[in-house]
């Protein structure tokens, strides 16, 4: 049950001692050259296997797995459904010709012509948890809303992903798609899922196809019965724009999570080092199709597990060691995240808080030219796909 | 970061697993993608018995046996295939050339492949089952081989490549298997040499040009078929519209519009902007048709070519209303194809326009009608069509248009077009391209019907087979039945089977103890007789009549119990399901069940026992039932009596025997339960019908064969009896059955549909006629009387028939009791028992009452024969309603063919040099048109139609041939009033040398046979009345 209320936050939290965290946080928080438990760099990323279109019966799907065991499955299904047209929207055609002024009303058309957030419902599956707990709906919450408010300002020859996901699913005034995606943690969750099930959800929307649309303009829908004709919701380069890098292309989202630990920021924690962290932070980017460079869509941070860490005690209060405590008093420091008195290699449960100057910083080496995220979608770009 | 993508390739597993997908659209609207997964095998046979590897890895079946193999060990060869060839057709070969590959002279051994059949399926579902039927036949030797499943010949969809192009590589694949196969298997000693050669035909060049690159053999269908014998007559029979199209595929003049997408109709149906329903095409006018839809109580007008945008009468297609102002008035005027348009030359395609001036002309007299005031010229809702739901093209008979062969027609082999003019006239003419335009001229032909493109005017199509010169009896007696689907094939091996075996010399089991007897009464002792018209061999009915003991009479009729010979599921029984119905043509019966059963072993035949079913009443002196009882029996009826021998025994008082008192008896009977009958509001409809006579001998008039039908009481005894046996078994089989029991039912026509008769008898006679009831109609029909006219009533009668729905088959889960009502009858309930011999519906009803009585038959099977799925049973009220139909349609044209050989065998024994007399006879005005009239001549019971140059008028003489006649047209005049329902006819500028006519009017008139000599359709024969004078 412990287990289970600790869901909302980050992750469960390892049976570690205070003495381990502490020896963790303080490796991880070495100035200019973290030391991670398994020897990565502050940047690098695990390895992972990826493979996509794995079920027939889905209109897209991917598997990821990391190196350490953790596996995730994404299917993707799309479904025509009618779209549901406010009274006012109906009635807005006839109104423009003798009312321009009638914009408020305009919100009911507009969710037939742009689109609507809730035409894509993500559902997370993590085992040993209930699709109404925390962390599923709450990671489902994460990955759909970038998923969805993404959206290119058009340009660069990609008009069909000019109002992003959403507008992609509009098929007419009356129709739109619905998307279902549906991710399978296969494991115990290592680590914070997060990030693999963002990877596996961008390869397997990425392999999603839709049917190719026969009818015209407002007819009901009607589609070529081939699949092989069937369209990728996100389109790809032609061939005979071959000049132009694969990384035109629109692409789904990706989140990655980021921790910050003491100065040092790093990329892809494990569960230990999520377990230290001062702030865990989930970072949406995806490519701006117009300037090749990436863009921040969102940013959240999450309820580090380090606050629920039990603490340490150091040797001065300890009744035990009574006697030799002089010495660690006088390297007492202020800690900034726990905002008291700090003997080193004495663990204090994290209270969260960041500095702006920190955030800044993630930020930067996710967005920045040759940065994390570049690397990952490159990554990405490299999974054969279809 | 890594990728890693799993490698099929090593896992031996993968190789016979593979998947199809597609996208599957249902009707709600859902979209989903369909995966199959396919398991490849290597034990399906290739069938050749050349091959010695199959015969030993061909899959079994439960009793350990393969299926016999298809493909003969020595193939017939051709000139360019001396060692014999199997053939491997793809897809558009079948579709081209489905005639040439039913065709008895070539094309043997073929290899038909799953992906061939499966595309053509989707294609062409009529093409689709006649290669199955193809494939069924042995002497065919046609095989069909399971390529997808066999692991060597499955093709796997390469990217981007076309689902074509990916068939035709299958195609290829097998082709290639097959040579490798054959040269490996084939027994030894027969290699290399007398291996027969696989031949694919397609029509693709791409693919052609990839089979000679692959080494595999490929023709085009037309190349291979013009190195068989008798090239030019196979040619032929090459779909035409497929080949034409790359030919003139650049050219680009488009006559008609573009249909609407499937989409944009389903939006429309769905939004109820556009409708869906069956295009009718009047009779009188070919331009002209109606289309029913579900919206509107009335049919929507479809007017013109253009309008009616390639759609053919028969065809499911979508239609839109047309604006207000495009609303015309149904035509006044009788239009003919052939008339119109005879001067039109099938070959010179480029200068012609949808509609030529002279339909343009024929059109605008209709606008102008338009404007009328009245009801009837008032203008209705038009529409036009925009989509086609789905074609009925079928095969039609017809002749070559004389005229479109022109001067070609000496030109010996060469290919040409020509217009082939179909017989139902409600079909535009049909383009088709021959070489034996000159033998084929005078001939009844079968065609189809293969495209009507946008760039075409008229339908183009191609020539099935000969039927024999025009108008001799043999081609006039096929055509009708092919052209009313009639199934005149003898009856095949496996029914033939299910006949007992004793044949003639079965007999009723002499002794009670014979399963025969179980559940039979012996009613053998009663005096049953049977009345039906003379020299009918298959007798369904007989009756009888008894004084009981308590001053009531029991009363039987009793049906040949076909059921007992037919059970149920066997090859007679859907044999006879198919057919329906005994057809009834002059001089010909195409029996429904076979001849040993119809006309000897059910048939209720004198002297001699019968298995029976038997309805027993037991009546009071005025006729009420007492009770009633159904049972099984076994009869001998006491004589066979004709309607007309029957009614002489009766009237003779010196009879006194019990026989002859019985059928006095059922008379008096038959009168009350008449009266009754009609009491309740029963119609006394007519029907058009006379009686042909054909044992007359060659001498004297041939006209006196033709003879109206006479109703006699005794008519009536019978057919009152049987109508109640009906009503009464109804309600048996309904209260056992409440789902499932066949019925019969004549649904209430609605008044609108008795408008147009209403007003013209207002107008006319100023009678009213009374569409509230049945009762109310038919009291009203019986006051349309015209004391100087006697038949008027019955022309009324006839008219008034025509207004109504016609009677259907259903089972009793389709409607709700309410309308299970039978109109014309009066009856809450109807259904057919009493002729299982000619009908099916009645051998279902059979079944049905005897499992409702709880009969069980020798097998003890019978109890639960007469139950059967609503589905199916509906199928069969479908089908039998169809056939129903057309056996009355082809009865009818039937006796009209012989009225109009009647008329001409007597016009050539006593015709005055060289012209026609024709006969003088009473007609009466049907319908008036603006340019012209329809006649109703009851002696020969036809309908004429007499245009403006049939008008006799003083002074003309009435001997004009035909050419002279047609002069008359240009200086006839005419003046219609279309609210009279009035026509004047005069010669231009001798307005007081005119006649006028006027509807309902009796005439005299004088038909005649004639054969047209010019123009359109030269050399057929059609009746001519001329009217001479009007009688008042």
């Amino acid at each position: 049950m412990a287990a289970q209320r600790q869901a909302s936050s980050a992750s469960q939290t390892p049976h570690i001692s205070p003495a381990e965290l502490s020896y963790l946080y303080t490796s991880l928080a070495l100035p200019g050259s973290p030391i991670r438990p398994d020897g990565r760099s502050p940047t690098q990323f695990r390895p992972l296997t990826a493979e996509t279109d794995i079920l027939p019966g889905t209109n897209g799907s991917a598997r990821v797995g990391f190196a350490d065991g953790t596996q995730a499955i994404v299917g993707v299904k799309a479904e025509v459904e009618k779209t549901v047209v406010t009274a006012d929207a109906l009635k807005l055609p006839q109104q423009a010709k003798d009312d321009y002024a009638g914009n408020e009303d305009g919100d009911g058309n507009q969710g037939s012509s742009t689109g609507h957030g809730s035409w894509v419902q993500m559902s997370i599956e993590i085992p040993g948890f209930r699709d109404d707990d925390a962390l599923p709906v709450f990671l489902s919450e994460m990955m759909r809303e970038p998923l969805v408010e993404s959206v290119s300002n058009g340009g660069s020859g990609n008009d069909e992903m000019a109002g992003g996901l959403k507008k992609r699913l509009v098929i007419n005034k009356r129709w739109h798609w619905r998307l279902y995606i549906d991710v399978l943690l296969l494991s115990q969750p290592q680590s914070y899922p997060l990030p693999l099930l963002s990877l596996t959800t961008h390869l397997a929307l990425l392999s999603t196809r839709l049917p190719k649309l026969k009818s015209k303009g407002e007819e009901d829908p009607f589609f070529d019965d081939d699949w092989g004709a069937a369209e990728y919701i996100y389109p790809r380069a032609l061939k005979s724009k071959s000049h132009l890098s694969p990384s035109h292309q629109v692409r789904p989202p990706v989140t990655l999570l980021v921790i910050s630990v003491g100065e040092n920021v790093i990329f892809d924690p494990s569960r230990e080092e999520i377990a230290v962290a001062d702030t865990v932070l989930a970072v949406s980017v995806a490519r701006d199709s117009d300037s090749d460079t990436l863009k921040l869509l969102s940013m959240r941070t999450i309820d580090p597990p380090s606050r629920l860490t039990q603490p340490g005690v150091a040797n001065s209060e300890n009744v035990a060691t009574l006697g030799s405590t002089a010495a660690a008093e006088e390297a007492a420091i202020l800690n900034p995240s726990t905002g008291e008195e700090e003997v080193p290699g004495v663990w204090r449960p994290r209270r969260g808080g960041v500095k702006r100057s920190t955030i800044a910083r993630m930020v930067k080496l996710v967005l920045q030219k040759g940065g994390v995220g570049e690397e990952v979608l490159e990554g990405l770009e490299g999974v054969e796909v279809g | 970061m890594k990728s890693l993508r799993r490698d099929f390739s090593s896992d031996p597993q993968t190789a016979n697993v593979t998947s199809k997908i597609f996208v599957r659209s249902t009707k709600s609207g859902k979209v989903q993608k369909i995966v199959r997964e396919l398991y490849l095998r290597q034990d399906i046979p290739c069938s050749s018995k050349l091959c010695s590897v199959c015969p030993t890895v061909a899959p079994a079946d439960a009793n350990g046996k393969i299926a016999p193999f298809v493909l003969s060990e020595h193939p017939a060869g051709t000139t360019a295939f001396p060692r014999g060839h199997y053939l491997v057709p793809d897809t558009n070969a079948l579709l081209n050339g489905m005639d040439l590959f039913e065709h008895t002279g070539a094309f043997y051994d073929v290899i038909i492949l799953q992906t061939v059949l499966e595309e053509l399926k989707n294609q062409s579902l009529p093409l689709y089952n006649r290669l199955l039927a193809l494939i069924k036949t042995d002497e065919k030797r046609f095989y069909l081989f399971f390529n997808e499943f066999r692991m060597e010949t499955h093709v796997r969809r390469g990217p981007e490549e076309s689902i074509n192009d990916r068939n035709d590589r299958a195609v290829r694949a097998v082709a290639k298997w097959y040579t490798q196969h054959l040269q490996a298997s084939s027994k030894k000693g027969k290699k290399e040499k007398a291996l027969p050669t696989i031949v694919v035909i397609t029509d693709d060049k791409d693919s052609l040009r990839k089979a000679k690159e692959e080494d595999v053999t490929a023709l085009s269908l037309s190349d291979y078929v013009a190195g068989l014998e008798d090239s030019d007559r196979l040619l032929d029979m090459i779909n035409e519209s497929r080949e034409a199209r790359g030919a003139k595929g650049a050219r680009g003049e488009l006559f008609y519009p573009e249909y609407f997408t499937m989409s944009k109709i389903m939006t429309g149906l769905r939004a109820g902007t556009l409708h869906q329903g069956v295009f009718n095409v009047s009779p009188y006018n070919y331009l002209e048709g109606l289309v029913n839809v579900a919206a509107f109580d009335k049919p929507l007008l479809i007017l013109g070519r253009d309008n009616s945008n390639r759609a053919i009468s028969g065809d499911v297609v979508v239609i839109e209303v047309l604006p207000k102002e495009q609303w015309k008035s149904p035509s006044t005027k009788i239009v003919d194809e052939e008339a119109v348009t005879k001067n039109d030359n099938p070959d010179a395609e480029d200068s012609e326009a949808v509609v030529t001036e002279r339909e343009r002309k024929a059109l605008q007299e209709e606008v102008r009608q338009a404007h009328g005031k009245s009801t009837e010229g008032r203008p209705q809702p038009t529409a036009k069509v925009v989509g086609m739901i789905k074609r009925n093209w079928r095969q039609y008979v017809g002749h070559v248009d004389s005229g479109s062969t022109g001067s070609q027609a000496s030109a010996g082999r060469r290919q040409q077009t020509v217009f082939v003019l179909p017989m139902d006239k409600r079909v535009p003419k049909i383009r088709v391209r021959t070489r034996q335009a000159a033998e084929l001229l005078g001939q009844r032909i079968l065609v189809t019907i293969d495209a009507w493109d946008r760039d075409s005017r008229y339908p183009t199509g191609h020539f099935i087979r000969s039927l024999g010169e025009l108008e001799t009896k043999g081609a006039e007696t096929e055509a009708l039945l092919l052209e009313y689907d009639v199934q005149y094939k003898p009856f095949p091996k496996a029914v033939l089977d299910c006949l007992p075996s004793e044949g003639h010399d079965w007999r009723v089991p002499a002794t009670k103890e014979d399963v025969g007897w179980r559940g039979r009464r012996d009613l053998r002792d009663l005096l049953i007789c049977s009345i039906d018209p003379p020299g009918c061999q298959d007798i369904d009915d007989a009756l009888h009549a008894r004084p009981l003991p308590n001053g009531n009479f029991e009363v039987g009729v009793h049906i040949a119990d076909v059921s007992h010979f037919v059970k149920p599921n066997n090859a007679m029984d859907l044999e006879a399901s198919v057919r329906g119905t005994t057809v009834y043509l002059v001089d010909k019966r195409i029996d429904m069940l076979p001849h040993l059963l119809g006309t000897d072993l059910c048939s209720l035949k004198p002297y001699v026992e019968r298995y029976a079913f038997s309805v027993l009443w037991e009546m009071t002196p005025n006729a009420e039932v007492v009770s009633t009882d159904f049972t099984k029996s076994v009869i001998r009826s006491r004589e066979a009596f004709s309607y007309e021998q029957a009614q002489k025994r009766i009237d003779d008082s010196s009879k006194k025997d019990e026989l002859t008192e019985s059928m006095r008896t059922l008379l008096k009977f038959s009168k009350i339960l008449r009266q009754k009958r009609m009491d309740a509001g029963a119609l006394n409809l007519a029907s058009p019908e006379v009686r042909i006579e054909t044992d007359n001998d060659e001498v004297g008039d041939p006209l006196t064969d033709v003879k109206t039908k006479a109703m006699l009481a005794t008519n009536s005894l019978v057919e009152e009896f049987m109508l109640h046996a009906n009503i009464t078994v109804a309600a048996k089989i309904y209260d056992t059955f409440s789902q499932t029991a066949m019925l019969r039912r004549h649904a209430t026509p609605p008044p609108q549909n008795f408008e147009e008769l209403s007003n013209q008898l207002a107008k006319k006679r100023d009678m009213r006629i009374d569409v509230s009831s049945s009762r109310a109609l038919a009291d009203s029909l019986d006051q349309c009387v015209d004391d100087k006219n006697p038949f008027f009533n019955t022309l009324v009668r006839i008219l008034a028939t025509r207004c109504m729905t016609s009677a259907e088959y259903f089972c009793a889960g389709a409607h709700a009791e309410s309308e299970f009502r039978h109109y014309g009858l009066a009856s809450p309930i109807y259904t057919h028992f009493t002729s299982p011999i000619r009908r099916y519906a009645d051998l279902l009803v059979h079944r049905q009452l005897a499992s409702a009585i709880g009969y069980e038959g020798e097998d003890g099977r019978a109890s639960v024969e007469g139950v059967m799925t609503r589905n199916r049973l509906e199928d069969i009220c479908r089908n039998i309603n169809n056939r129903h139909r057309n056996a009355q349609h082809a009865g009818r044209a039937s006796i009209e063919y012989y009225v109009g050989q009647a008329l001409k065998a007597r016009g050539e024994k006593l015709s005055a040099n060289g012209v026609d007399g024709g006969i003088e006879e009473d007609g009466y005005v049907m319908r008036v048109f603006e340019n012209g009239v329809v006649v109703f001549v009851p002696r020969f019971g036809i309908e004429g139609v007499v245009r403006l140059e049939d008008f006799v008028l003083q002074g003309d003489s009435s001997l004009r041939s035909v050419a002279e006649r047609r002069e008359l047209v240009v200086r006839r005049e005419s003046d219609f009033d279309n609210e009279e329902y009035t026509l004047k006819v005069s010669d231009k500028g001798q307005p007081d040398r005119g006649m006028g006519v006027e509807l309902f009017q009796r005439v005299k008139v004088n038909v005649s046979s004639v054969k047209e000599e010019s123009g359109r359709g030269a050399g057929k024969r059609r009746v001519r009345v001329l009217i001479l004078g009007a009688q008042k």
